[in-house]
């Protein structure tokens, strides 16, 4: 027996800023949902793996008595860190779990609370780290500062323009105005972002995604599972779930105008679902900040390499383009609460192919795919979603 | 910050003490016990060269507590004459008059503050020759 993985179910809450809900709440609301739209029992749930990158700085390092008790789950559960990358890390370990014949459905949650913390203060000290903390933040650079030195890199080598970097928020926006969930659904005009103040030259103050609450669940089930139950909703195959690393400074790479990490990732990823990246219709990338979906695209061979720019600003990407890039409005638009960004990716994915997408339903989904970045890109994970009848 | 780190990185921050490998003789910074590149644990401590040129460099608006005081500040990744590339501040100069591959050399500064009552955290900058 092969053992695949199935998502069965999916749930999120909206992204943005809640300052009456507490970690629980959020929790709550998003298993709940994906408990109902996979159509089981909790007690069929054989563990919930929580993917979380801010309370390890702060008081409850331990969410996983507060999530499975808001939930009413008796199952045990693990949160797993990674970065920004924390809920494509729990995705992965759940995807592993299933893989391995342990469990025959888990749930995976992503899940982060970060109105409560201010900018310019703590919220830059948070992704700190997951960035080299004692040899680049505390000696002065902080995540975005390190993207700038990326951008830099990039536009020095293949001569990509601002122009180009202040496209891919623009249409991110513009695909957020579709998306129920996204924190900020309207458009915003490139000028804004070429006219904004530079916060770390040559990143403006609009380009970086912003940090908010938000908590997202699916639902994972074995082939076996699947064949004795039937569950009502439409399944959704994992056909690969890959991890790449790189080095945690910037400093002790030999290159910066790729996320190499990215690269073996997707490398694996291809080679694991026996696809290549001209099979992919649709991808759900994280931009972060621009430059890290030029990247995206260029590594994971969507487009080639040093043309991310360019290709962008003529609509390959847009949405219905040759590949829809972040249909969701990425993290930029749909606002990113650092562990729930890589679940709900993985929903996007799951609504594209489900044909639930509404209005930025891209035609005819076979297969789509995910990459969520942990810091610089120290840790990439790539995971392709292809549909149930594969 | 905690007094035991700042004591315990003295060497790193005070001196730009790294490895040197006996085995591969390649240098590292910061230091390992074993070499990063090799895996050989006959590393020596090395002093990192004191001059290099800025590869890439930003000015800092947002930032992390300790440092928020310093702001807006201008961070640079430094290649060293010995291959070390190192993250670090510059100054003594402006924003804009910062080109790259400019020279520059280290320099012993504050770092980082913990309020006003609060621990100083000394360690290398950079500014232009």
């Amino acid at each position: 027996m092969s053992n695949e993985v199935y998502i069965i179910g999916t749930g999120q809450t909206r992204f943005g800023e809640f300052f009456d809900l507490n970690i629980g709440d959020l929790a709550s609301e998003a298993v709940s949902k994906a408990i109902e739209n996979a159509g089981i029992g909790k007690n069929e749930i054989g563990t919930l793996f929580i993917g979380s990158t801010v309370s390890n700085s702060l008081s409850q390092s331990s969410i996983g008595g507060i999530c499975t008790r808001s939930c009413s789950l008796s199952s045990n559960a693990y949160r797993i860190e990674s970065g920004n990358a924390s809920g494509a890390a729990a995705f992965h370990h759940a995807f592993l779990s299933i893989k391995s014949g342990l469990y025959d459905v888990v749930a995976v949650l992503g899940i982060d609370k970060l109105s409560d913390y201010v900018q310019n203060g703590t919220i830059e000290k948070i992704l700190a780290s997951s960035i080299d903390y004692q040899w680049e933040y505390e000696m002065g650079a902080t995540l975005t500062g390190l993207y700038s030195f990326l951008t830099q890199a990039h536009m020095e080598k293949y001569g990509t323009t601002l122009e180009q970097l202040a496209y891919i928020p623009t249409k991110n926006h513009q695909n957020g105005v579709l998306n129920p969930k996204a924190q900020y659904r309207y458009s915003i005009p490139i000028e804004k972002f070429l006219n904004a103040k530079r916060i770390a030259d040559p990143i403006g103050r609009f380009d970086i995604a912003t940090p908010c609450d938000g908590a997202a669940a699916i639902i994972l089930a074995s082939e076996r599972y699947i064949e004795n139950k039937k569950p009502h909703s439409y399944k959704v195959k994992i056909l690969s779930s890959a991890v790449g690393s790189d080095t945690l400074a910037l400093q002790h790479r030999e290159k910066l105008t790729e996320l190499k990490a990215t690269k073996i990732a997707a490398n694996d990823a291809y080679h694991k679902a026996k696809l290549t990246a001209s099979d992919i219709n649709v991808a759900e990338v994280h931009d972060s900040h621009p430059i890290g979906e030029i990247l995206a695209i260029e590594d994971l061979g969507l487009v080639l390499k040093g043309e991310g720019g360019k290709t962008s600003v003529e609509g390959l990407t847009a949405l219905n383009g040759k590949i829809t890039v972040n249909p969701s409005g990425g993290l930029k638009a749909r606002g990113d609460p650092f562990g729930a960004t890589g679940i709900a990716q993985l929903i996007e994915i799951v609504e594209q192919i489900r044909g639930n997408a509404g209005k930025r339903q891209v035609n005819d989904v076979q297969y789509g795919l995910t990459q969520n970045v942990m810091g610089t890109g120290v840790m990439s994970y790539v995971s392709i979603l292809g549909r149930g009848e594969n | 910050m905690e007094p035991p780190k700042i004591w315990r990185e003295r060497k790193e921050r005070y001196l730009g003490i790294g490895i040197m490998c006996e085995d591969c003789k390649k240098k590292n910074f910061p230091k390992t016990r074993i070499c990063p590149d090799c895996g050989s644990e006959n590393v020596k401590p090395y002093k990192i060269a004191e001059r290099g040129t800025l590869k890439y460099f930003t000015q800092i608006m947002n930032t992390g507590d300790e440092l928020v005081f310093n702001t807006p500040y201008v961070v640079g990744l430094v290649e060293l004459e010995d291959g070390i590339k190192v993250t670090a501040q510059i100054v003594d100069c402006n924003f804009k008059e910062l080109k790259k591959g400019m020279k520059l050399e280290q320099t012993f500064r504050v770092i980082a503050r913990n309020g006003k009552e609060g621990l100083i955290k000394y360690g290398f900058k950079f500014r232009p020759i």
